[in-house]
């Protein structure tokens, strides 16, 4: 399936969608396909978001997110997130803000099927007397019902409609194999009801059954596999190409002003048909060794034996 | 003793000595990296650096710039999620943690989510990320910031990473694993918590800072140690890790 397909098909306006990744893993070929198809009102969450929100915000696709972070790290700030948050540009959004853990944690919730989880964290903050719009359900501060005396902050299952992630492989079937910083998927995506996800490579199912142990999504919560070298980038994924870090610095130079991010939304997102087109445009512009440049290293695992 | 060092280098230091050998640190990119790396090839070789995204004991050949860049992975002893990382974190394993802020009040409450009102912002930031969790969970948390009035304030906008709360023993009446902020390194001093009010106290300044200019550049009247001390000063050898070795580039050391 291509990435337009899997998009139309599968993510609708006004859907909770969980944006799979941590600074890795994150598919920026499905991401920029949802904002071609203008999709709207969408409710996305993640432990950790980056541009991939700060451009679907400012598209105007989404009305809420769930998260604990929405940043560029010591890159710099996501602009268009601050003139949505601080100005209404293009409009008003709500967010409900979590820590890291307690949103990995409302993810396991949801992919377990338990109805909420008991932490330590976020207790003391403000987190816990504040809310967007679930009010009292955001939050809750019980006693520990075995009698330690602790209170614990108890926050509810998410249980997203649809997630998407990028992953190094899977089978056509839907089995999909990650390595390298994991973030919060696969829990973010496997309490979604459905997922889809773009792949460097499409490989057999005898291929993924040889090295079971790495596949974090079971072909039966798959609805569509889709074929997207370099859908990651800017960002990375271990074994084929690293982070692209003068790209992220430009993004953050370029889209201070609404101005300058319209302009890269242009170039990158709109002026492009899907994710070739995407390369090849970037390849145009910053030439074939550049792209070559962020090729990963060949580091071998060596294999194990699983046999018996 | 060096004399050859800039602020953010003797920040990055004093850090480092905070770390014990055998201590297991959770890290972010930054100062807070180059003194867990400082501290491991110097008086702390048994650390166990762990970053949040999941990398636990890394050994990267380049400097990452962000806590889950692809250099993490190999060499790492073990490679899983956030819930490997901050579920360690949550069991109250870890001995440090790194913390940072937009603001800070005298009870090391920290501010990452908003200047204003919480639901109309005249700025918003970044949210907690990992530092809800680290402050909550970690054993002790270092606090690296630079040293104005606008972020060290009489009370914070918004309280994202608990510190002391309100003083006293309202922190400990909640039931935390972490035990709450142990140091705040500024580009002025060195700042303690008294052990019983669990107020912020100057225990050092730095070389060149006065006690006027940490009054000037901090919104409450902020208690002054009685045997108040000059920082400790960075040696020859460890300005010459941090330049040669650590971040030659000067990818974080950018001071002059």
């Amino acid at each position: 399936m291509t990435a337009k397909e899997a998009v139309s098909r599968f993510i609708q306006d006004g859907q909770t969608v969980t944006v799979g990744g941590f600074w890795h893993a994150i598919s920026y070929a499905l991401t920029h396909e949802i904002i071609r198809q203008g999709k709207k009102h969408l409710t996305i969450c993640a432990a950790g978001f980056n541009e991939q929100a700060d451009q679907m915000i400012g598209a105007g696709c989404v009305d809420r997110v769930v998260t604990s972070y929405l940043w560029l790290e010591v890159f710099g700030p996501t602009y268009a997130f601050r003139r949505a948050m601080e100005k209404g540009i293009p409009h008003k959004i709500e967010i409900e803000d979590y820590s890291n853990f307690s949103m990995t944690m409302r993810f396991m919730a949801g992919a377990l099927g338990i109805p909420y989880i008991p932490l330590n964290s976020l207790k003391g903050s403000d987190m816990m007397n504040y809310s967007a719009w679930m009010g009292d359900n955001k939050v809750k501060l019980v006693e520990d019902p075995f009698g330690s005396g602790v209170q614990h902050a108890l926050v509810p299952a998410l249980k997203p409609d649809v997630g998407y992630l990028h992953a190094q492989r899977a089978d056509e079937e839907g089995n999909v194999q990650l390595w390298g910083t994991l973030g919060d998927s696969p829990w973010s995506v496997r309490a979604c009801k459905k997922i889809i996800v773009s792949v460097e490579e499409i490989v057999s199912r005898e291929d993924i059954g040889k090295d079971p142990n790495r596949t974090v999504i079971p072909a039966y919560k798959v609805a569509a596999v889709v074929k997207e070298p370099y859908g990651a980038h800017p960002k990375g994924t271990q074994g084929y190409y690293r982070e692209d870090r003068e790209f992220l610095f430009d993004y953050v130079k370029r889209t201070k002003t609404e101005e300058g991010w319209k302009e890269f939304m242009d170039e990158w997102v709109y002026g492009v048909k899907d994710r070739t087109e995407y390369i090849e445009k970037f390849i145009a512009k910053y030439g074939y060794k550049k792209h070559l440049d962020l090729k990963a290293e060949s580091m071998q695992s060596g294999s194990v034996n699983y046999g018996y | 003793m060096s004399e050859d060092f800039t602020l953010q280098e003797l920040q990055t230091v004093i850090a480092a000595r905070e770390i014990k050998n055998g201590d297991m640190v959770l890290i972010g990119t930054g100062l807070p990296l180059l003194a867990a790396r400082l501290a491991q090839m110097t008086h702390a070789p048994d650390m166990v650096s762990i970053y949040e995204s999941g990398a636990i004991d890394t050994k990267p050949k380049i400097l990452p710039l962000s806590i889950s860049e692809t250099c993490l992975i190999p060499g790492a002893a073990m490679v899983g999620g956030l819930l490997e990382a901050l579920g360690l974190v949550h069991a109250g394993d870890l001995d440090i943690g790194f913390l940072g802020g937009a603001q800070i009040d005298m009870y090391g409450n920290l501010n990452s989510h908003v200047i204003g009102d919480y639901h109309n912002p005249t700025v918003r930031f970044a949210g907690s990320g990992g530092a809800n969790d680290i402050a909550s969970g970690c054993q002790r948390t270092i606090i690296i910031m630079p040293h104005t009035k606008r972020r060290f304030v009489k009370k914070v906008d918004f309280i994202t990473t608990p510190g002391y709360l309100t003083g006293r023993d309202s922190r400990d009446r909640l039931g935390f694993p972490g035990k709450g902020p142990a140091l705040v390194v500024s580009n002025l001093g060195v700042m303690r918590f008294e052990p019983e009010s669990k107020e912020m106290y100057v225990e050092s300044l730095h070389p060149g800072a006065s006690i006027d200019q940490i009054k000037e550049n901090t919104d409450w009247d902020i208690k002054i140690a009685d045997q108040l001390k000059e920082s400790t000063l960075p040696t020859v050898e460890e300005i010459r890790i941090l330049r040669h070795e650590l971040d030659p580039d000067r990818l974080f050391l950018r001071e002059k």
